[in-house]
């Protein structure tokens, strides 16, 4: 058993972290339980865990892998129609879930290496915009002066252009394919993250716990990132979650384009794209992606909806 | 102040996105310079082209000597003989000469309005869009990025359309021109997609036409990139791509593998060895032979652009990608690029891998395939091959088919051995018509004649193609929805027969050569009037050709200025500037 008595002021600290502690806890039990109260964002939520789940088990759930040409290989057609042995499709044909696609691969395998393809895409977009645009917004809002002015008037110029002909334009000058996609949809995404980052920080650098670090001798970084960015989280995870739909979408409109994933990658844009003159004669080809992209879509948009409202007290009420 | 410095600011930010966006880069990966290609200097001053030609209203004539010297063009004089009889006078013989006067820019326009419609180097915009000409339709008005409509002319010469009005439209995408068509809104549509044939044969009330393959899809390589230079290395790609299974799979209907160049159904484009049989082992042995035994990286270039000759460009790129990787360990990265900087990289010979190109036909002869392909200016495929081009040089002054037929198998011989490309396909395409129209056509020249086609006796006849004329001065223009649409206006002296490529008169009655094929006289048809009204004669026909040859005229003006045809099929009376 130790004897040595603490100093007080590690007795304070530890008391701080403690109540910290305690109060970062009670706010995540809250978020969820409202969270939970809200049907349509657990249906999102169960969307996006089903997607993960595919996107991580995607080699052992698919039948094939999705850039074998069937051709010689099955005696199976350009475009052919699904075949369900469950539905009534004959046992001696080979099963293709959601049919044959233009280059006569299985589609339903493509499908579901697609996704991981498209989580990967709007998770690290958003991760990057969400890095560089929350750097932005925090030194522009703490610091204030010609730095927030220069700053924010470059995201005020990104702003100015629809984002998805910005990237457009960011495509045409990298070139296409996947990486500099990603590049383009992060750096237009960049400017929604550090508005919202310099407004939180704006309000919360003239709290008095601010200001109570300030007067205790706290560094600017320890102030910046160990006391205002914490507590300027909330309406970024709702910004982050809704704006990884968003870069679902841009993703696959780029690669609808031909500027995003090159063939044979299997996305869900470009294989939207590459069958979309098929759309009378195999609408299988053209439905299966557009209702996966569609899916996810609305399924970040309903848990981020559901994040919004959990994580506003102003809603609170509301959502009892 | 401050907002004044900020605001500059977010000017110059904007300013160089702008500009990193304008030349920053390109849309694609700029094309490898060739291996062996020299230091290139600066760029020297481009002199201008030495005008040769003097024209006098009834005769346009080059001085004799010229044809010997400097001068590329193939006619010496083209003279109003009388009113009704044109000689043309050729340095050299041209067997092919009808078959080339046929073709749609060479039609002949009244000379008056020739001189009326050109102004300061430009063809005025009556002339672009109103040209004036003896066909069976006349131009009523062009609705732009909507329609063009005919009316038929009530003058014309020869059998009246069957049909009052006629509209051209166009749609790019197959599957909306088929539901236009499906809903009667159209009376026939152009390229019915691949996968829509089944669709339109089980339908009673549309009919299909399918068109005779007269094209050729091949995989270009240019020999002065590393590892083409290599003729074990092409040659491994010819044996290493099952052309079989591109053509069964990606095809439709009344398409062919290629086993030549040419088509077949042009005289002496099938003679020769056929090409190489599917053989991977082969390939790879050749291939290990060459250094490459585990296969190495390239590029397959191509344009996102659907052509008779390749119908489904993406999924073709795509399995030739996968033949590559699975038949001879070629990684091969597609590329995509806009179609006109893939036309000029890749007929300069500028890309450093495969590429996918083809080639419809302009006239029905052989010449129109291997000459322009293979001849020894075309830098395309590289360094030319004299084994080739010194073949096609003596075959094509021979106008008999069979005297000519051992210098072609030697050309095609050679293109065998030497693999400057890989043949593929003589891609089939094909037209849509409701069932009531008679005489449906699908033209292997895509030049069909729709007033030879009565549209169920209704009053106005509706076509859809698959893209807006550029302009309808057809003279200056290549494309072939410019060229179909004023294949309804405009004649030539003598035009192909209808569904077919045979040649037929048409303002002219006959043109008969000499012996030695070096002079063709021909003579017009009398009673033939233009739409304005004016008398066809012999001196439109000079003056035509005038507008069209002769760089020094005042009427040389069109829309391009490039003179495609004129240059390519006849050349241009000139000389190059010292």
């Amino acid at each position: 058993m130790s004897d040595t008595t603490p100093s007080a002021p590690s007795q304070i600290a530890a008391l701080d972290a403690e109540a910290l502690s305690l109060e970062s806890v009670s706010l995540w039990r809250i978020t969820w339980k409202r969270l939970f109260r809200r049907k349509s964002s657990l249906v999102g939520m169960g969307i996006i865990l089903l997607l993960v789940f595919i996107a991580i088990m995607a080699p052992w759930l698919a039948p094939y892998d999705p850039l074998q040409v069937l051709i010689g290989i099955e005696d199976v057609k350009m475009r052919q129609a699904p075949c369900i042995h469950l539905l009534g499709c004959p046992p001696d044909q080979p099963q293709h879930l959601m049919g044959i696609d233009g280059n006569v691969r299985d589609q339903f395998s493509r499908l579901l290496y697609g996704t991981r393809l498209s989580l990967m895409v709007g998770f690290s977009t958003v991760t990057f915009a969400i890095v560089i645009g929350t750097v932005l917004g925090a030194l522009g809002g703490y610091f204030g002066g010609w730095l927030d002015n220069a700053i924010m008037r470059v995201m005020d110029v990104l702003l100015a252009f629809p984002s998805l002909l910005l990237a457009i334009a960011i495509v045409t000058v990298l070139g296409p394919g996947l990486i500099n996609a990603l590049l383009a949809i992060g750096i237009v995404s960049i400017p929604a993250y550090a508005r919202v980052v310099r407004a939180s920080v704006l309000s919360i650098r003239e709290m008095d716990y601010v200001s109570a670090s300030r007067a205790l001798g706290g560094s600017t970084a320890h102030i910046l990132f160990g006391r205002i960015l914490p507590n300027a989280l909330t309406p970024l995870i709702v910004q982050g979650t809704l704006g990884i739909a968003t870069a679902i979408l841009d993703a696959a409109a780029l690669s609808f384009l031909g500027l995003g994933a090159q063939p044979p990658t299997p996305e869900w844009g470009s294989m939207l794209g590459a069958e979309r003159n098929q759309v009378f004669t195999a609408p299988h080809l053209v439905f299966f992606p557009g209702f996966a992209i569609m899916l996810t879509v609305l399924a970040f948009n309903l848990l981020g909806d559901g994040l919004r409202d959990a994580l506003d007290p102003r809603l609170a009420h509301v959502s009892k | 102040m401050k907002r004044s410095l900020y605001a500059l600011l977010s000017l110059f930010v904007l300013a160089g996105l702008v500009l990193a966006a304008c030349g920053g880069g390109a849309a694609t990966p700029a094309p490898a310079e060739p291996t062996q290609a020299p230091e290139q200097p600066t760029e020297p001053t481009p002199v201008p082209d030495i005008p040769i030609a003097t024209f006098d209203g009834k005769s346009l004539v080059v001085p004799k000597e010229e044809c010997n010297g400097d001068y590329a063009g193939l006619f010496q004089a083209i003279e109003a003989v009388d009113d009704y009889t044109v000689k043309f006078t050729l340095c050299r013989p041209d067997p092919a000469f009808l078959s080339k006067i046929a073709f749609s820019p060479f039609a002949i326009y009244p000379s008056e309005w020739l001189e009326r419609t050109a102004a300061d180097g430009k063809r005025t915009s009556e002339g672009l869009e109103k040209p004036v000409g003896t066909g069976p339709y006349k131009i009523s008005e062009w609705k732009r990025g909507e329609s063009v409509t005919f009316k038929a002319f009530e003058n014309y010469w020869g059998q009246k359309p069957f049909a009052e009005t006629l509209v051209i439209r166009w749609q790019s995408e197959a599957a909306g021109r088929l539901l236009e068509l499906q809903a009667g809104t159209v009376d026939g549509i152009d390229n019915v997609g691949p996968s829509d044939f089944e669709v339109v044969k089980k339908d009673p009330n549309l009919v299909l036409v399918e068109r005779p393959a007269l094209n050729i899809f091949y995989i270009g390589m240019t020999n002065t990139f590393k590892p083409w230079d290599d003729v074990r290395v092409r040659k491994a790609i010819a044996y290493g791509i099952d052309r079989q299974r591109i053509v069964k799979n990606f095809y439709p209907a009344g398409s062919e593998v290629a086993t030549h160049f040419t088509p077949c159904s042009i005289p002496n484009g099938c003679v020769g060895d056929p090409w190489y049989d599917f053989n991977p082992e082969e390939g790879r042995k050749l291939l290990a032979e060459a250094g490459f035994p585990n296969g190495f990286k390239t590029k397959l270039y191509y344009r996102d652009v659907v052509r008779g000759y390749l119908p489904q460009v993406a999924n073709v790129a795509q399995d030739v990608q996968a033949q590559l990787k699975e038949n001879l360990n070629i990684e091969a990265e597609i590329v995509v690029m806009e179609s006109g900087a893939f036309i000029e990289a890749s007929t300069t010979g500028k890309l450093d891998g495969l590429y996918f190109l083809g080639w419809g036909a302009d006239y029905p002869h052989i010449t129109n395939f291997l000459d322009f392909h293979f001849g020894a200016s075309n830098p395309q495929f590289g360094n030319p091959f004299p084994e080739i081009y010194e073949q096609l040089v003596k075959g094509a002054q021979i106008a008999d088919p069979k005297q000519a037929e051992p210098f072609y198998v030697a050309a095609n011989n050679a293109i065998r051995e030497l693999v400057p490309m890989v043949p593929v396909a003589h891609g089939g395409s094909g037209t849509a018509y409701r069932a009531d129209v008679t005489n449906p056509q699908a033209s292997p020249l895509t030049n069909e004649q729709f007033a030879v086609s009565d549209p169920g006796g209704r009053d106005v006849f509706i076509f859809m193609q698959n893209a807006e004329p550029i302009s309808l001065f057809c003279a200056d223009e290549t494309d072939g929805e410019s060229l179909r649409a004023c294949d309804q206006v405009m004649e030539a002296l003598y035009g192909y027969e209808v569904n077919g490529t045979a040649v037929v008169p048409v303002l002219a009655e006959s043109c008969e050569p000499n012996a030695d094929l070096t002079v063709w006289t021909c003579t017009l048809r009398k009673g033939v009037k233009f739409h304005d009204g004016t008398d066809f004669t012999s001196a439109d026909v000079v003056a035509t050709f005038n507008m069209g040859l002769n760089i020094a005229a005042p009427t040389h003006a069109g829309n391009t200025g490039v003179w495609e045809y004129y240059d390519y099929l006849w050349g241009l009376m000139k000389k190059p500037g010292k």
